[in-house]
């Protein structure tokens, strides 16, 4: 197990560095960094002061090794646009992603798991038939539209909860639904098709004759391998949202990493991207890690080899 | 000869404008609904306070190190520089400084006010003054406009209890622009001492001498500011009515109908017209409309940089560009509001901006004709770069197709666009200049054609001494003639097509009184709520 997770480790660094550099490359390549500090109406005089003042004009390989040594030792450098270090912005704006992002899982969770089991339990039935249709429509809805429906709706005329922002847990309650509402056809699909598949199966017949029955059956016996592809969905899942909220967290202006993510690309804040790649990246690696670990927990066959 | 029968561009382009809309629309009918339920209160009519939305965050509080156009919004509000900016004649008057004289062409000699205090209380002084502008000065104190005041500026000293002396380096004219848009006055000793100048003076409190003053800073969220009880009355900012203002961070404008809907926010700026149509319609919102210094213009790369043999280096290619594309129906139709077209590279408020050369109407014939004498009968490839109004960039390709030329939009976002122009590698773009909200041709003339700087695409280097000589003296009427002649030259050989000037939308609630700037630049001392 101990190779495993330092072959895993070893893919996590070199993926990390891959993405950093070719995110440094673009930048560099694509884009005039002095230029966007400065503005877009900025004279000529300014954008030549921070092109020297930030070090632009040297070398595109100094420049990206000079970051990635200090990075290296833990220094992320500072934001060109926040001018603050890197690591206490990312601090600041990652509580309220990582928030966002359990709410977000829990909403899924409550939705899709009950939704799946109701459609494996009476297949073909209207209860299989909504759930069905409930995840059509949450693959088919796009985040943004649903969003601002949700604001529309419970925000504008029924003015329940607050159209924007990230100060209070109300703030928090339609973007958990938006962002969970997305998870909810993959994970409802897999747990209907996974315990379909193991109702099916002849160790259920086994604890049928030995007197199991209704939750005891389902939860106690069928759920524990139905479970094993939805705990690495769900981590896929997490690591999208913890990554992935950039359309949830600008439509309700939350300060959360997607948000910062977006500012620092469009004003070309390099040492920000860079380190926020790096983040998402290791946080998926390490979610799907996570979830090959806990299905190895749950499934001996998985720890055996 | 390829020959299209042009349609207009209100016709051609209703299925875009139908698409932009869609979210203005579903506000609207949401809104009727809840305007059968009791009507939201606006967010801050019931305690004076006006809560303002801002699209972009603002980083910093202090003027001297931000370069964005929030920071100059904000900058008005809590502080004041030595001049300012007249909001009816745009010209730049007495703020803080009580009178001043050029004692000659590079010396400025002006008196500070007695009766102005900083937000601490302490009085404002000569020694204020001379710290504030020594500081720009200072090669490490990495302000943001500290290049362009060093290229004018050579020396300040106290000359007396309240006199100051600015010693230049050459004749300048556009100082007070500087003094009055990027210079607000500090407290002397406020970047003293401080280890890693450019964080500590950013994070620290400002002590600005506006007549409002910092209450919460939280950058990518909020700044709210109070109303400085102390400020000096002889100001033309004296009195404002709103006691509180907020300023919100949402970046998302559809974001932002709703929280106008709502009461969230009080006002948003630089609404797209057709989403300020619909939504002005609806109970509990209000719209007004402003001017803005800003303009819309084609670059052509007549100096050849981007291609020696490029086809824009003939002037009668350029000449062709310029009658093909129709300014009228673009400004009428989609730039609307108060824009208006603009025959010459300045804003027709803009002091000197009085050209009298060539005019190129809209004529897809006239454009053919020059483009097959020019050699090109069947037209030529190119591609036209674009960072902003997309709309507008597929109209001016729609109509230079239809002379036909065969154009390939590029639209990028800015950063990736300036670093192409940057490299001189365009042979033709869209864009926009806002002048840093200065009426004065200077501002949009001297970027663009005055100096081998990377967005002169002219390579004329008698139009570079014309315009510089202009900047070089404080003569009015030798400016004027200098302008002239300048924006002549540019019409003349076309190395632009001035498209329009831009009109600036805002959505406000209704109970808000806010005269419209007449530069695009709010000034919300002006604000009040009407039925307080």
């Amino acid at each position: 197990m101990s190779i495993y997770i330092l072959k895993r480790g070893l893919m996590a660094i070199l993926v990390a560095l891959t993405v950093s550099f070719g995110t440094f490359a673009l930048f560099h390549y694509a884009t005039d960094p002095a230029q966007t500090i400065a503005g877009e109406d900025a004279p000529q005089e300014m954008v030549d002061d921070i092109r020297e003042q930030y070090g632009f004009d040297r070398p595109a390989a100094v420049q990206y090794f000079d970051w990635l040594g200090s990075a290296l030792q833990g220094d992320f450098g500072e934001s060109y646009f926040w001018k603050q270090p890197v690591v206490d912005l990312i601090q600041e704006h990652a509580k309220v992603t990582v928030l966002l992002a359990l709410a977000a899982l829990a909403v899924t969770i409550l939705i899709a798991l009950p939704l799946g089991i109701s459609a494996a339990l009476k297949p073909n039935s209207w209860i299989d038939r909504f759930a069905l249709s409930t995840a059509v429509s949450a693959q088919a809805i796009p985040n943004f539209w649903l969003g601002l429906m949700l604001i529309i709706l419970f925000a504008v005329t029924f003015p329940i909860f607050p159209v924007s922002g990230d100060a209070t847990w109300q703030h928090f309650v339609l973007p958990s639904l938006v962002l969970g509402a997305s998870s909810v056809p993959a994970v409802m699909r897999l747990t209907r098709t996974g315990l379909l598949d193991v109702l099916s199966s002849d160790y259920i017949r086994t604890a049928k004759a030995k007197g199991f029955t209704g939750y005891r059956l389902i939860l106690q016996q069928a759920m524990r391998n139905a479970l094993l592809p939805i705990v690495s969905v769900l981590a896929v899942q997490l690591g999208h949202k913890l990554g992935g909220s950039v359309v949830t967290e600008s439509v309700f202006s939350m300060n959360g990493l997607g948000r910062l993510a977006v500012e620092s690309i469009f004003n070309s804040d390099i040492p920000t991207v860079q380190s926020l790649i790096l983040i998402f990246v290791l946080t998926f690696v390490l979610l799907t890690l996570a979830a090959d670990l806990i299905n190895a927990w749950l499934d001996p066959r998985i720890r055996m080899g | 000869m390829r020959t299209r029968t042009p349609v207009p561009i209100s016709t051609r382009l209703a299925p875009v404008l139908m698409a932009r809309v869609l979210m203005a629309r579903v506000l609207m009918a949401s809104a009727l609904v809840a305007s059968l339920l009791p009507l939201c209160a606006n967010a801050g009519q019931k305690d004076n306070s006006l809560v303002v939305a801002f699209e972009t965050p603002l980083t910093t509080a202090d003027r001297l190190y931000s370069r964005q156009r929030e920071g100059l919004i904000l900058s008005r509000l809590t502080d004041d520089g030595l001049f300012y900016v007249n909001p009816e004649s745009l010209e730049f008057e007495p703020l803080a400084a009580e009178s001043y004289e050029w004692v000659s062409e590079t010396r400025l000699d002006v008196t500070v006010r007695d009766d102005v205090v900083f937000h601490d209380g302490s009085p404002l002084t000569a020694e204020d003054v001379v710290y504030t502008f020594e500081w720009v000065l200072k090669e490490d104190s990495d302000t943001s406009r500290g290049a362009v005041i060093q290229s004018w500026l050579e020396s300040v000293e106290k000359t007396g209890p309240r006199k100051v002396r600015f010693n230049l380096h050459l004749p300048y004219p556009m100082a007070f622009r500087d003094m009055a848009i990027s210079i607000p006055v500090r407290k002397a000793g406020t970047y003293d001492g401080v280890d890693g100048i450019e964080n500590a003076a950013e994070d620290r409190p400002l002590n600005g001498i506006g007549p409002y003053r910092i209450k919460e800073f939280s950058a990518g969220r909020e700044i709210v500011i109070e109303r400085f009880e102390d400020y000096y009355a002889a100001s033309p900012k004296a009195n404002p009515a709103i006691e509180t203002m907020i300023f919100r961070v949402i970046p998302d404008q559809g974001t932002q109908q709703a929280e106008l809907l709502s009461g969230g926010i009080d006002l948003m700026m630089g609404v797209p017209p057709d989403v300020a149509d619909n939504i002005s319609h609806l109970p509990g919102v209000k719209r007004k409309e402003g001017n803005d210094i800003r303009i819309g213009y084609i670059t052509l790369d007549a100096a050849g940089y981007s291609d020696p043999d490029s086809p824009f280096t003939n002037l009668k290619v350029r000449q062709a560009i310029n009658h093909a594309i129709n300014r009228e129906e673009i400004t009428k139709y989609l730039v609307r509001g108060s824009a208006e077209v603009v025959d010459f590279a300045c804003h027709p408020r803009q002091f000197g901006c009085d050209g009298d050369g060539p005019v190129y109407a809209y004529n897809p014939e006239k454009a053919r004709q020059l483009l097959a004498e020019a050699g090109y009968p069947d037209g030529f490839s190119f591609k036209l770069w674009a960072y902003r109004e997309k709309i507008i960039a597929e109209a001016a390709v729609s109509n230079l197709k239809a002379v036909g030329l065969d154009v390939d939009l590029r639209y990028v976002k800015l950063n990736v666009f300036s670093k192409v122009r940057n490299d001189q590698d365009m042979g033709a773009f869209f864009a926009s200049y806002g002048s840093g909200g200065t009426a004065d041709a200077s501002a949009s003339t001297g970027v663009h054609f005055a100096k081998r700087t990377a967005r002169n695409f002219s390579g004329d280097d008698g139009l570079s001494e014309t315009l510089l000589a202009a900047e070089s003296t404080i003569d009015t009427q030798e400016r004027k003639r200098l302008y002239r002649k300048a924006l002549n030259r540019i019409a003349e050989q076309a190395y632009w097509v001035p498209m329009f000037s831009y009109s600036q939308n805002y959505l406000l609630s209704p109970g808000l009184e806010f005269p419209v700037p007449k530069d695009g630049v709010p000034r919300f001392w002006q604000a009040s709520w009407s039925e307080h």
